[in-house]
């Protein structure tokens, strides 16, 4: 029995190699069976039972980085760039900020026109002095006050030390455009660095200040973003063009890195995006933010048009000017495109139909309460059994393992299968989510394929359910007493059984999905050299033998439940389709 | 009440523009509340809006001089930059604003803009239409509403 377990992963393991979606659970194959650690290149985690299931992942592309890491990220490219212009920290910082933390744009704007660079940051070339006079009039309070209670950046017009906090204090308040702060003269654009906040800001806003500098790092930065979980503060940075947009953070939270909500491989993120909006409990706010609202197209915060000019400025650090009529840059505006307050590009959009809105809302009433009901239930219901999946997870890593390690006297190296189970489900569980997300956007009238879809779902769902039953009920008898060994010993096999195939079942449901259910079909071959297992799944879609039969049929006669995995075969069969153990 | 802690700044300003007024301009603080001006604008020569004479109002937030003055027309003109409300669409009320700047600099930016109407970055949009289309019949608007509104009757 175990060696015929051993075999048979081993070929899953090499059958299944350039489908990425597998490369994940070989990597937790190899971790798991505790044989080959390190062989992946995770020996270097820390491998305390919480990293398991983050550091499962082959040729990670992206890094997860702490604060730590980002300042001294930050500072190396500050003190390269400062070191390559031979220029001060402060200058080579907002250099860095004002080119979105691209150092290589720094150097291209940089050698090919210096001036205008400087222009456009506010970087002078030498440093005025304020007027050499005992006393001098502030610009914003209109108050005389010692020189020496005066400061004043690198163009010599001089404020006082207290209208200078205030100054500071209201742009930190404001937010992150404090991080482009000119001179308070209005006719001078000369930049405050971090070097003037330091000196002359209350220690508060110092602070702030110096996290707007660390986010900009990270939120101005294309390659960078910070986890979206709660409370959490580590940032990724992502391998751009590299394949799956999965990613796992430290905090032991998953996500997209394309639309930053939680993993929902193989759902895609316009559907996902849809979804949660779709849920949102505020949909009420949500219809009016849609209504009342355009994104902005650059960095796609709403804006909310208060006033009637069409010529919109986003708020900084985007800036972006833009037509609220087509949403197109403002500078592509002008007397050509029917002057400033009649756009040519609308009006022509608008009558390809482009711009049809009621059109589109009236797409959305159609879709039925009911019909969102059912689906959003069983999306709801997913949800929370992968929650407590996860509780379950974490409780039999932290003592449950070690409890029946003592009960049934096995090494906890022997147990493994159990929490590789869990992994199966929790991983299971949120890609079945998903899928009802999918199934909702699905189009009514694309039969083919909602059949399709509902078999290979169904499937999936039955197989998950089998293994979910497993390995949350029958293991509560071991943890009670001791039982022989023989008992335990099929207990494993059942469970590594069930384990295996719901896995073969969700690869096969990811793989459709993310073809777009294009091989509806009788000529489903994609799988077959893949692996043994997906063959058998295609040669049950084939024609003449019904997708249902499986699921549907009430001739009990005809077929014998797998010892192992509970699958019903076809009484020809010898071997189970599903997991190949032999019939008794 | 809101008179209490006027901050010095607001003293000053307030002192200049009563002792020397800029030409055409009159602001004069309300005897309730320092931080509320009533202002007179008088229309700039060789503009549409000559003869008249446009009342406005200003107000100084808690904010101020960190935050812009609240300021607003409450003559009806026709302008492309000023809308049915008497808002004013100008740069250094909104984002440019500058500590550095104060009352006198913002009434003289609005005089400014009575002169120079800016039909490119319009805040109404039928009359800034009116303005690119028919500029002469716009101005001719204009001078009719100044009549209309802005002259003493």
């Amino acid at each position: 029995m175990e060696s015929d377990y051993d075999t048979q992963d081993a070929s899953d393991t090499e059958s299944m190699e350039d489908d990425f979606y597998s490369e994940e659970t070989v990597v937790r194959d190899g971790e798991d069976e505790g044989e080959d650690e390190g062989k992946y290149g995770f020996s270097d985690n820390e491998s305390d039972d919480s990293d398991v299931i983050v550091s499962e992942r082959l040729q990670q592309n992206y890094t997860v980085l702490d604060e730590t890491d980002i300042r001294q990220r930050q500072e190396d490219d500050i003190r390269s760039l400062s070191m390559v212009l031979s220029t001060s920290r402060v200058h080579a910082c907002l250099l860095l900020r004002h080119f979105n933390w691209s150092v290589s744009k720094v150097h291209e704007e940089w050698f090919a026109d210096e001036e205008s660079v400087r222009r456009a940051v506010g970087l002078l070339g030498k440093q005025v002095e304020m007027p050499n006079v005992a006393e001098l009039l502030c610009g914003i309070c209109f108050e005389v006050h010692p020189r020496t209670a005066m400061s004043s950046a690198a163009c010599g017009h001089p404020f006082c030390d207290s209208c200078w906090r205030g100054y500071i204090g209201t742009a930190v308040t404001n937010g992150p455009g404090c991080l482009m702060l000119r001179c308070p003269d209005p006719s001078c654009s000369a930049a405050i660095g971090q070097d003037m906040i330091d000196m002359l800001a209350i220690d508060e806003d110092k602070q702030k200040y110096s996290h707007y500098l660390l986010r900009s790092f990270i939120e101005n930065n294309r390659k960078t973003k910070w986890c979206p979980a709660p409370g959490c503060e580590f940032a990724i940075d992502f391998v751009m063009g590299s394949g799956s947009y999965d990613v796992s953070c430290n905090c032991s939270h998953s996500f997209c890195w394309n639309c930053t909500e939680e993993a929902h491989r193989p759902v895609e993120c316009s559907t996902v995006a849809k979804w949660i909006l779709k849920n949102s409990a505020e949909s009420e706010n949500m219809n009016w933010i849609l209504a009342n609202s355009k994104p902005c197209p650059k960095c796609k915060r709403p804006i909310e048009k208060n006033q009637g000019c069409m010529h919109i400025t986003c708020t900084p650090p985007c800036k972006h000017e833009f037509c609220w009529l087509c949403l197109g840059s403002w500078i592509e505006h002008g007397e050509r495109t029917g002057g400033f307050y009649a756009c040519n590009r609308y009006e022509a959009a608008k009558e390809e139909g482009v711009y049809d809105e009621s059109e589109r809302r009236r797409e959305m009433a159609k879709n039925s309460l009911e019909r969102y009901t059912h689906y959003y239930e069983r999306w709801a219901t997913n949800q929370r059994s992968r929650q407590k999946a996860l509780a379950q997870l974490h409780n039999i890593q932290t003592e449950k393992l070690e409890k029946l390690s003592k009960i049934q006297c096995q090494p906890e190296s022997q147990l493994k299968f159990i929490i590789e189970a869990m992994l199966q489900v929790v991983e299971c569980r949120r890609v079945l989510k998903w899928t009802y997300a999918y199934g909702y956007y699905l189009p009514e009238h694309e039969h083919a394929k909602r059949q399709f879809f509902e078999y290979l779902q169904g499937e999936a769902e039955a197989g998950l359910e089998r293994l979910h039953q497993c390995a949350e009920k029958e293991l509560r008898v071991y943890l009670e007493a001791e039982v022989p060994m023989k008992e335990f010993a099929d207990f494993r096999v059942k469970l590594a059984g069930l384990t295996s195939v719901t896995r073969n079942y969700f690869q096969n449901l990811v793989q459709a999905l993310e073809s777009g259910l294009e091989d509806v079909g009788p000529n489903r071959q994609t799988n077959s050299s893949k692996s043994s297992s997906s063959k058998n799944i295609s040669s049950k879609n084939s024609p003449g033998n019904s997708p249902k039969s499986s699921t549907t049929t009430n001739n009990f006669d005809n077929y014998w439940y797998c010892e192992r995995c509970t699958f019903a075969n076809p009484s020809s069969n010898q071997a189970c389709e599903m997991c190949e153990h032999r019939r008794h | 009440m809101a008179n209490t802690n006027l901050p010095r700044r607001i003293i000053k300003e307030t002192q200049r523009l009563l002792s020397e007024p800029a030409p055409g301009i009159s602001a004069s603080p309300s005897e309730d509340n320092m931080r509320y001006f009533n202002v007179m604008i008088l229309g700039p020569t060789q503009s549409p809006f000559e003869g008249g004479v446009f009342k406005l109002e200003l107000f100084l937030p808690e904010e101020y001089p960190m935050a812009a003055p609240k300021v607003r027309f409450l003559t009806k003109i026709y302008h492309p930059n000023i809308d049915k409300l008497g808002r004013i669409c100008l740069d250094i009320l909104k984002d440019k604003w500058s500590p550095a700047l104060q009352i006198r600099t913002v009434l003289l930016s609005i005089q400014a803009l009575l002169s120079a109407p800016n039909p490119d970055d319009p805040l109404s949009d039928n009359i800034a239409k009116h303005w690119k289309t028919n500029e002469a019949e716009a101005v001719e608007t204009a001078k009719e509403w100044t009549r209309l509104y802005a002259t003493g009757a």
